[in-house]
């Protein structure tokens, strides 16, 4: 019986000629010990805590760089990113009064739909008046 | 056709910088949906059904706040979404959006009390004015499980409350935990600062939990799989694309995340307030289901496994899966692993 023929596949793994592949295998044989060292390194309290120090220098320089920023832009009367957040804040609070006023007459509509249920419903227990008197 | 070696190696590199660059083209969040309702950056979508629903409970789903919504819609035949429709169910997903500068003094509280309860009315109406089943994922789960401890008696009630990788309680969270400790992490200075923390913060945080697999062992694997006739390459660039394309934090709602959460443990406690209003989860009673995962390091089992015991739930079930924070809830052996068994619990009581 004939073979079918093979898909000729020219990116097939051939780990004698791919010259990364060497490298590879090194990375995934030392993975997990390599990561462990680094995990004992990163996840300590005295890293946390160092890293804490570096991010509370960059927010320091980063509050000065928008500062100087706010400055400038408010010396040649421009917005700033502030100012630009502000309005839409007051866009933001807008559509929450909208918001507001929907659900309050939504909550009118149920009590007035509920009650012309009710007063059209005898109340039970009362005896219905005949047509005819 | 690589003849040498070096063919060999600048067509996989070729290949690799393709993979990476054109993974934010991807396609991703497929399944047919529109629109019901938006506030702000938020967005309620329901998802459109060729069928009536077989089951009379819609699933309304919370995604988290610092990550794009469709992870549980990737792509068709790795989409949660698609699994649920499939069995029958209604879905509805309330999408956080990516909020701007003017979303800085946003927090929980807002997303419980204005947002929260607004898109679950607006989807029960959509549905024709039924009980829902919430399911949270992540941080949207702990959002979950806040709103249904908040309105047991809400006009709209939650008939199910089910819960993936949800940290809950955060007396031990782990490394998350060391490396938000008081004392040690800026939070006040950062959100003070910032108004958005960057959506690169948290997860340069998740990659710290295991900083080599998460850097260097991605791209490793992945010359290595670009070799490999059945790589699915647009399934990996759709998890990369999802995986960098974080969401920033409005600074308020990642101030109390970190404050009240992580650091003062409030929720477990019972000392939450939100509004004014104390969040007991006593005051869960409808059935839930608790989806953890074993070797989950950003919502440990230290911090998931509470829900069980806060709770007043009389049917309450949990599942634990081997894996971690994102696999068991959407890698490939979620697809046989967990899906059913969620959708199987859901049919049960919808």
């Amino acid at each position: 019986m004939s073979q079918p023929p093979q898909k000729p596949d020219n990116r097939a793994p051939r780990a004698s000629s791919d010259p990364f592949e060497l490298w590879r295998q090194i990375y995934e044989t030392n993975e997990k010990a390599w990561n462990a060292v680094l995990e004992r390194t990163v996840n300590n309290p005295a890293f946390a805590e160092s890293s804490g120090k570096i991010l509370e220098t960059f927010l320091a320089a980063q509050k000065t760089v928008r500062d100087n920023m706010k400055s400038y832009l408010e010396g040649i009367n421009l917005p700033t990113r502030e100012d630009i957040a502000r309005l839409g804040e007051l866009i933001v609070a807008l559509e929450e009064k909208v918001d507001q006023l929907d659900d309050r007459l939504a909550r009118i509509e149920h009590a007035v739909t509920e009650g012309s249920k009710s007063s059209a419903k005898p109340p039970s227990g009362t005896p219905r008046r005949n047509a005819g008197g | 056709m690589p003849t040498t070696p070096g063919d060999l190696l600048s067509d996989r590199a070729v290949d690799m910088v393709h993979a990476v660059l054109s993974a934010r083209d991807v396609p991703v969040g497929t399944t047919p949906h529109e629109l019901i309702w938006r506030k702000n950056k938020a967005s309620l979508y329901r998802y459109v059904r060729q069928t009536p629903p077989a089951h009379v409970t819609p699933v309304f789903l919370v995604l988290p706040l610092i990550n794009r919504a469709y992870i549980l819609d990737l792509r068709p035949g790795s989409s949660f979404v698609e699994h649920l429709l499939w069995q029958g169910f209604d879905v509805f997903l309330l999408d956080w959006g990516i909020p701007g500068d003017e979303d800085r003094t946003l927090d929980l509280s807002q997303l419980l009390t204005r947002y929260l309860p607004r898109a679950v009315s607006k989807a029960s109406q959509a549905a024709g004015g039924v009980p829902l089943t919430i399911l949270g994922y992540c941080i949207g789960g702990s959002l979950a499980a806040c709103y249904t401890a908040l309105y047991p008696d809400s006009p709209v009630k939650v008939r199910n409350l089910v819960l993936f990788t949800t940290p809950i309680d955060f007396a031990d969270a782990g490394k998350f935990g060391t490396m938000t400790a008081k004392g040690v992490f800026p939070v006040e200075q950062l959100t003070s600062v910032l108004p958005l923390v960057p959506g690169q913060m948290p997860d340069m945080g998740a990659r710290l939990l295991s900083p080599l697999p998460t850097t260097m062992g991605t791209y490793m694997r992945l010359w290595g799989r670009l070799g490999d006739a059945d790589f699915d390459l647009p399934g990996w660039q759709a998890m990369f694309r999802w995986v960098n394309e974080g969401v920033p934090f409005p600074s308020a709602a990642y101030r109390q995340w970190i404050t009240e959460f992580y650091q003062d443990n409030k929720l477990a406690r019972g000392r939450l307030h939100i509004d004014g209003r104390p969040v007991r989860l006593a005051d869960i009673r409808c059935p839930l289901l608790n989806v953890a995962a074993a070797e989950d390091e950003i919502a440990p089992r230290s911090t998931t496994s509470a829900i069980m015991c806060l709770t007043s739930s009389v049917d309450a079930q949990e599942i634990i899966l081997k894996g971690g924070h994102v696999g068991v809830v959407v890698g490939r052996a979620a697809r046989t692993a967990l899906w059913p068994q969620v959708t199987d619990w859901l049919a049960a009581r919808s």
